[in-house]
């Protein structure tokens, strides 16, 4: 199977699992965050399916879009096996909170990251022209990299280093352990909330955020025949979104007054991204939006409300109490289900049909009739599940806030329900992968072997001349 | 038999831009057809730079035109320049994309 369609498919059974899961435990949702389930999932969500086809998406979109090739094919492979061993690793050693496993198994999943990082880098060094979209993959990566960082620091601050005292610091694994205590020592100058509100905005914002904003400004005019508006106003949101993020990511460890201000920053960025959007979309060409853009779309105007509860989150003195965080909950779901969730459904819309297509019907371009994207998946079940996750997000939503499990569940269902259409829509598209349908051209000679015309194509640089 | 450009133009129909639903011909990508007796020059673009379809549809033309009875040899020539603009697609191709035929 194709390398990126591997990620896409085993982070889409990824979600599967953690709505699946919501439905059978949806106190989960209904309490504080800082208890070891919410961890649990919130790791399988963001990890096992955001990061998971965001990696697959960005190994087959990044050399496309920057107009180069992928460093390393291998690299990847190998990388694919770190991400399902750690993040599944992880995820069952939250929930029975084994922190000295969750660092083991993390550790396994960061040499994966390693891998993915050092792969993209040396593909962008290749870049043969830089671009906005290029810098924001950059930044994206850098963000990504440091929230590893920090949550495997998180983790090290959890776990007790008995076995330092018997270890002498010059041999190997005393080095180590040494190290780590070292590590936990300096982390237990932060609280602890604080260093884990900090590692998930800069996960979140830093590299989901971060690319979805980055990539519209080659997707959005791709997929709806426009262009950048102004390229000012593109560069000024990744800078300020940039910018924003780095204060906000201090002054929320450092618990500090001055977190509003960066927030304000970074809502200010996401601003002028809205503006830039809406600028590309009005000089757009190809005027009907097709459901994956608008699944996209509605994600990314939910930055709206999210931004408004991040101001209002980060007032400073804002007291902890039940109320408060139920919002910060409802923070969390609506960034990571209604933005982000929302906006990759839509682009999976685009990118698995794309994907699928070009295994089974590239070589047929020209030879047969061939389906479009569009005909490779039912509208009428997109459409529904377009509503079905909008209202399955209200409901959750206003539970969420009220603190109320039957609620959750109600909302759950309806966004599991939607879940469901979109099952059905991947089970047609592959259908394409298993069994295509290619219906011969009324041909007037018989088909030519694609080694002919590659062979034949050298000598013909002469006819330039002759015209 | 000899090919001309018309029937260049007609075979090149069958290859469609499958995210757009429509053919290269009516997307205005094709710029140029030179023909000399059974060799044939197609010089096209396509609609960005860094397209993911790039190679297949610059295989595609040839596969199509291969087809015809009278061309051995197809180049395909892909230019930037000058850059693609929906201004270029006929009527049939503006309709698809929902503009307004001129």
């Amino acid at each position: 199977m194709n390398l990126p369609l591997r990620f896409l498919l085993t982070g889409i059974l990824a979600l599967f699992v953690a709505v699946g899961w919501l439905i059978v435990r949806p106190d989960i949702l209904a309490t504080y965050h800082y208890n070891q389930y919410v961890i649990a999932l919130t790791h399988l969500l963001v990890l096992g399916w955001i990061c998971t086809v965001v990696m697959g998406a960005m190994y087959q979109l990044v050399p496309v879009a920057l107009e180069t090739r992928l460093h390393s094919e291998r690299l990847a492979k190998w990388q694919f096996v770190f991400q399902v061993v750690g993040v599944a690793g992880m995820v069952w050693m939250f929930w029975v909170w084994n922190m000295k496993q969750v660092g083991h198994f993390g550790s396994v999943l960061a040499l994966g990251v390693a891998l993915f990082v050092f792969n993209l880098v040396r593909t962008l060094l290749k870049v043969p022209r830089w671009t906005l979209v290029a810098t924001a993959v950059t930044a994206a990566l850098f963000w990504f990299s440091l929230t590893i960082v920090v949550g495997l620091s998180i983790a090290t601050a959890k776990c007790t280093y008995d076995s330092a005292e018997q270890l002498s610091p010059t041999s190997i694994l005393g080095a180590m352990i040494h190290g780590l205590r070292s590590v936990a020592g300096f982390m237990a100058r932060f609280d602890q909330i604080s260093a884990m509100h900090a590692h998930a905005h800069l996960g979140g914002v830093g590299f989901f955020v971060m690319m979805i904003v980055g990539v519209s400004y080659k997707l959005i005019p791709m997929f709806t025949l426009s262009e950048v508006q102004s390229h000012r106003r593109a560069a000024a949101s990744i800078a300020l979104l940039n910018v924003g993020l780095a204060g906000s990511f201090m002054t929320i460890l450092l618990r500090s007054p001055w977190k509003l201000a960066f927030t304000l920053l970074m809502v200010a960025g996401l601003a002028v991204y809205g503006w830039e959007l809406r600028a590309m979309l009005r000089a757009r060409k190809r005027r009907s939006l097709d459901w994956g853009l608008r699944y996209f779309l509605t994600a990314v105007s939910l930055l709206a409300p999210l931004s408004i509860l991040a101001l209002v989150l980060s007032w400073p003195g804002l007291r902890l109490t039940a109320f408060t965080g139920q919002l910060e909950n409802l923070y969390g779901f609506l960034g990571l289900v209604g933005v982000i969730s929302f906006a990759i459904l839509g682009m999976l819309y685009k990118i698995l049909p794309f994907l699928v297509w070009f295994g089974s019907y590239g070589q047929e371009i020209g030879r047969s009739q061939v389906p479009a994207l569009a005909d490779m998946y039912s509208a009428k079940w997109q459409i529904a599940g377009y509503w079905m996750f909008l209202s399955g997000l209200m409901t959750t939503s206003v539970a969420t806030v009220a603190a109320n499990p039957l609620g959750v569940r109600a909302g759950c269902a309806l966004l599991a329900l939607s879940l469901a259409t979109f099952a059905v829509n991947v089970g047609k598209i592959l259908s394409h992968w298993l069994r295509p349908i290619i219906v011969p051209l009324n041909v007037k000679a018989p088909p030519c072997s694609p080694t002919t015309a590659r062979s034949t194509a050298a000598p013909l640089g002469s006819l330039i001349s002759a015209s | 038999m000899q090919v001309d450009e018309p029937l260049i133009r007609e075979t090149l129909r069958q290859v469609i831009d499958p995210e757009i639903n429509c053919n290269i011909v009516d997307l205005g990508l094709i710029y140029d057809i030179v023909i000399h007796g059974s060799r044939v020059l197609v010089r096209m673009t396509l609609t960005t730079p860094g397209c993911p379809m790039h190679e297949l549809i610059a295989n595609g033309v040839q596969m199509a035109l291969l087809n015809l009875e009278g061309v051995d040899e197809v180049e395909v020539e892909l230019v930037w320049d000058p850059p693609w603009h929906p201004d270029m697609m006929t009527d049939v191709g503006r309709a698809r994309v929902g503009m307004v035929p001129r």
